[in-house]
């Protein structure tokens, strides 16, 4: 609820500076970006997992395990060409020769996007939802979802 | 003789760290709450029904990695002690059946998976004291749990990824005490 009124807050009053959202782990950051329409730039979005915790890589051994994933709707104006995450941290499992792969700390995932030769010129909010599973030293959370703004102005 | 001592010391001050580490939660000693659950098999088990028997509880779900490291060894302990009047058995808390079922068949479990569908009995096993700023169905989650044949809970272990216990040594330690004593 309170995210949807911030994303509605942020369509109705949008400047397209740096935004952040952020739950009781995780807190995104996504500076605003210009484009023209038809050219390819990367939007990077800035994941901080608050100290203590840590989140399931994007790649992962396990096919039960939930993998960090970020979904993004381009509708009429983007494309999204690939996404690039970074190469996650190893974390032994302590009287086991198993390890999970994690991001703690600071990390970026990097969106390629081309901008549709048909965006007309503007400025846009899309909707962006990151998946995570967290842990810290005591707990294992069900899995959340939260959804963040990104600002862009077809210029 | 002085070493005798040191060596006596230690051994006391060890035993004494298991047993607060086993008893820092307050359902140690209370009865083990009750319930009745279907499990991935079709048929319903109860707390009350195992009564006579010493129950080994494990709470978790399919996404817990925890949980996964742990389940060859709840099989092989499964199997281990099965003649010995214990009953292993697995709450998946909130998950679909399909999903818990096809864990099932990856870890061969041969004991039964009970679904805890609304999360409401693994909410029943959350002590109070612990995370009480958390849902309370996700507290248990990676916890191992040893219920006497009174129906008593002997043994609580909660998730501590720092001094990871994947192949249940303590829990094991425990289960030993309790089948050479009896049910102290």
């Amino acid at each position: 609820m309170i995210v949807g009124l911030l994303v509605l807050v942020l369509l109705q009053n949008s400047t397209h500076t740096n935004r952040f959202v952020e739950d009781s782990v995780i807190k995104i950051s996504v500076p605003g970006l210009n484009v023209h329409a038809g050219q390819s730039k990367i939007i990077y979005v800035q994941i901080t997992v608050k100290k203590g915790y840590h989140v399931q890589a994007n790649q992962l051994k396990d096919e039960f395990l939930i993998p960090t994933t970020l979904e993004l709707n381009g509708g009429d104006i983007i494309t999204i060409a690939k996404q690039s995450y970074p190469v996650p941290k190893k974390i032994n499992l302590e009287g086991t020769d198993q390890y999970l792969l994690v991001y703690d700390g600071n990390f970026k995932v990097a969106i390629h996007f081309n901008a549709k030769e048909t965006a007309r010129k503007g400025k846009y909010v899309l909707e962006a939802k990151l998946h995570y599973q967290a842990c810290d030293n005591k707990t294992c959370f069900f899995p959340k979802e939260i959804i963040f703004p990104i600002g862009l102005t077809i210029l | 003789m002085g070493l005798m001592k040191q060596v006596v010391g230690l051994i006391l001050l060890f035993l004494s760290f298991q047993s607060v580490a086993q008893q820092d939660h307050s359902l140690i000693g209370q009865p083990a709450p009750s319930f009745q659950l279907k499990a991935v098999n079709g048929k319903i088990y109860s707390i009350e029904q195992l009564k006579g028997k010493i129950v080994v509880l494990h709470f978790a779900t399919t996404w817990c990695p925890f949980c996964t490291a742990e389940a060859p060894y709840l099989e092989e302990l499964s199997k281990t002690y099965a003649d010995k009047g214990v009953q292993v058995l697995i709450v998946d808390v909130k998950e679909d059946k399909a999903l818990v079922e096809k864990l099932t068949q990856r870890f061969g479990f041969t004991f039964p998976v009970l679904l805890d569908e609304d999360g409401a009995v693994s909410t029943q096993y959350a002590p109070k004291e612990v995370h009480p700023d958390l849902p309370r169905h996700e507290v248990p989650i990676a916890g191992n749990l040893i219920i006497d044949k009174e129906g008593k809970i002997r043994f609580y272990s909660l998730l501590d990824s720092v001094n990871f216990d994947a192949k249940l040594s303590k829990l094991k330690q425990k289960l030993e005490e309790l089948l050479k004593t009896g049910n102290p």
